[in-house]
Parts: C-alpha cells; sequence; structure tokens
C-alpha cells in the first residue's frame, strides 16, 4: 500500500513510519525537518521510503508541494496519516492569537486540505483507502495549559467522524488514534513530577508505548480494519 | 477539449451502468439530463483536473455542460 504521513521524522510519526514499512508498505513522508533516523530508514528501505521537506505552517503552499510535486494522481494513495501537530502550551489567560493561528495552520487547516485532495487521489484511482488522525488525551481529559492544543485535536475528531459518514459509500474510511502522553519531544518541556501526575491519572500507570501507538495506526490502514470507520480508538493505557 | 470531457463523462457513467453518450449540448444539466449523483460529480472534477489542471468547483457549483467548458476556456 501506498501511505502519505505527516510529521514523519521523531516521536510516534518516525515509529508509525516504521512499522509501516516492516509490514511492506510504501511510505511517503513529509516532516519539516530530515532526521538521521529516517535517513536510515531511507538506506534499510530502500525505494519503499520518500521523504519530502514540508512546513504544514504554510497552508497555501499544501496543495502545490505535496500533490503536484509529491505524491501525484500516478501514486494511488492507499492510506493518509495525519500525524504532525504543532504543540502550544499556555494558561488560557496568555492566549496569543498568532501563535494560535500558526498552530490551527498545521494541526487542522493544513490536515483538512490534505483529506481533500487525498479523497481526490483515491477518487480518481478508485481506492479504498483509509485516513487515520492523530488526536491526543488532551481533547478528552482536561490539562492545565493545554486547551488551545486540545481544541484543534477536537476539531480533527469531529472532521474526522463526518469525512466517515460522507465518504463511507466509496469504502473510505477515517478512524483516529487517540494516544495517552507518550515520552516523545511533544511532552518533553514537563517536569518529572508533571509527567508522573499525568501518569498516575491512567490505569496502567505509566507512560503510553509509542510502538502500541504505531502499531494501532497501522492497523487501520490495513484490510483487517475493513469495517472500522468513524471512530475514535483511544491507545492511552486505560485514561478513564 | 469537448472530446475529452464527453469521453470523462462518459466514464464516469459507465459507474452507474448508464450507456455512453454520443454527444454533449451546453444546455445539459449534470444532474437532471447526465444523470450524475455528487459522487460522480466529484469523480468528474477529479478526472477534469487530472486532464486540464483546473478545478471547476473551486470556486461554487458547476450545473451544466456549458458551465464546465466555460470554466476550462478562463
Amino acid at each position: 500500500m501506498n501511505i502519505l504521513l505527516t510529521g514523519a521524522s521523531r516521536g510516534v510519526g518516525l515509529e508509525i513510519c516504521k512499522v509501516l514499512l516492516e509490514k511492506g508498505n510504501t511510505v511517503y513522508a513529509i516532516s519539516r525537518s530530515h532526521t538521521s533516523e529516517l535517513a536510515e530508514l531511507e538506506i534499510t528501505y530502500k525505494g519503499k521510503l520518500f521523504f519530502k521537506s514540508i512546513d504544514l505552517a504554510n497552508t497555501e503552499g499544501v496543495y502545490q508541494t505535496v500533490f503536484k510535486e509529491f505524491v501525484t494522481n500516478s501514486i494511488p494513495l492507499h492510506g493518509f496519516v495525519n500525524n504532525a501537530a504543532h504543540a502550544y502550551d499556555d494558561i488560557i489567560t496568555n492566549l496569543n492569537l498568532s501563535k494560535l493561528e500558526e498552530m490551527y495552520r498545521t494541526n487542522v487547516f493544513s490536515p483538512l486540505i490534505l483529506v481533500k485532495y487525498a479523497i481526490r487521489n483515491m477518487i480518481f484511482n478508485k481506492t479504498k483507502g483509509s485516513i487515520v488522525h492523530i488526536s491526543s488525551i488532551s481533547a478528552h481529559t482536561g490539562y492545565k495549559g493545554l486547551a488551545m492544543y486540545a481544541s484543534s485535536k477536537g476539531a480533527l475528531e469531529a472532521f474526522s467522524k463526518n469525512t466517515a459518514r460522507e465518504w463511507g459509500a466509496l469504502g473510505i474510511r477515517s478512524n483516529v488514534v487517540v494516544p495517552g502522553f507518550m515520552e516523545t519531544a511533544m511532552s518533553a518541556t514537563l517536569s518529572e513530577d508533571q509527567k508522573n501526575r499525568i501518569y498516575n491519572r491512567t490505569s496502567m500507570k505509566e507512560a503510553t508505548d509509542v510502538l502500541s501507538v504505531a502499531k494501532t495506526v497501522a492497523f487501520l490502514l490495513s484490510g483487517d480494519a475493513s469495517s472500522i470507520t468513524g471512530q475514535n480508538v483511544h491507545v492511552d493505557n486505560g485514561t478513564i | 477539449m469537448e472530446e475529452k470531457i464527453l469521453k470523462i463523462i462518459n466514464n464516469v457513467r459507465e459507474n452507474n451502468q448508464l450507456a455512453p453518450l454520443l454527444k454533449l449540448d451546453e444546455s445539459d444539466d449534470l444532474r437532471n439530463d447526465i444523470g450524475l449523483n455528487s459522487f460522480d460529480l466529484a469523480e468528474l472534477t477529479v478526472c477534469i483536473e487530472d486532464e486540464f489542471d483546473i478545478d471547476i468547483f473551486e470556486n461554487g457549483l458547476v450545473n451544466t455542460v456549458g458551465e464546465i467548458y466555460k470554466k476550462l476556456a478562463e
């Protein structure tokens, strides 16, 4: 399968990239920066991993850079993983409009445009594609300082459910994976004490396993999940 | 250009087991006369964009064959 993946250079995106390649998929990876980990994968999986440096904060450029220069209609798209995200942590009374807009461009506006053209590619190639958004547990359980970030993930969850309803008749599926807090760069700004308090709110009392998240994404992209659409799948160590 | 549009429309009609049309009139309504539903119109748009590099639905709805020709001539 040909999979388009954003935010592929590190964290959960890199793990998703690895799992998809191990399963024999071809991955079209996007992120702002190219990392040594990604370069290693390009050597190991020569001809199966293609990378393009794109900053999704530039929403106006997404169509040209992604779908005219990278994943054209000649590449039938079977899956799209919307993983790239920009973290904006602050309390609401400090909300800054330009920071909010920048986050929404990366986390919401560009992903919606990517879904638009991913579906168009699937229609053109008559593929029953699968779309997977990466959300966050913060959209379901409140955390101080994450209101703005969580709101962007809530937007994706609503969009995914409606995508599923709108395009299900063509066999196109859309689901969301909702990870709990993971040990990635995204949570690196938190202190040990903050992290421990967050982990203690979960049933399993520890950080969410990045590999478990990545494998859930791969499952939702695969034919094994052919009857699953419009769902939010929580991979969060039981944050209940 | 008009021949290519006829070919694309007939390809989309084929999905719904509709017989190919021999010719198009500018006044033909895409839904009522040509028999396309909203999914067919999406496919039509995608195929026209692939051929002509123009998104006919980008700035509002297109209802007739003549309106497609007009968008492509712009």
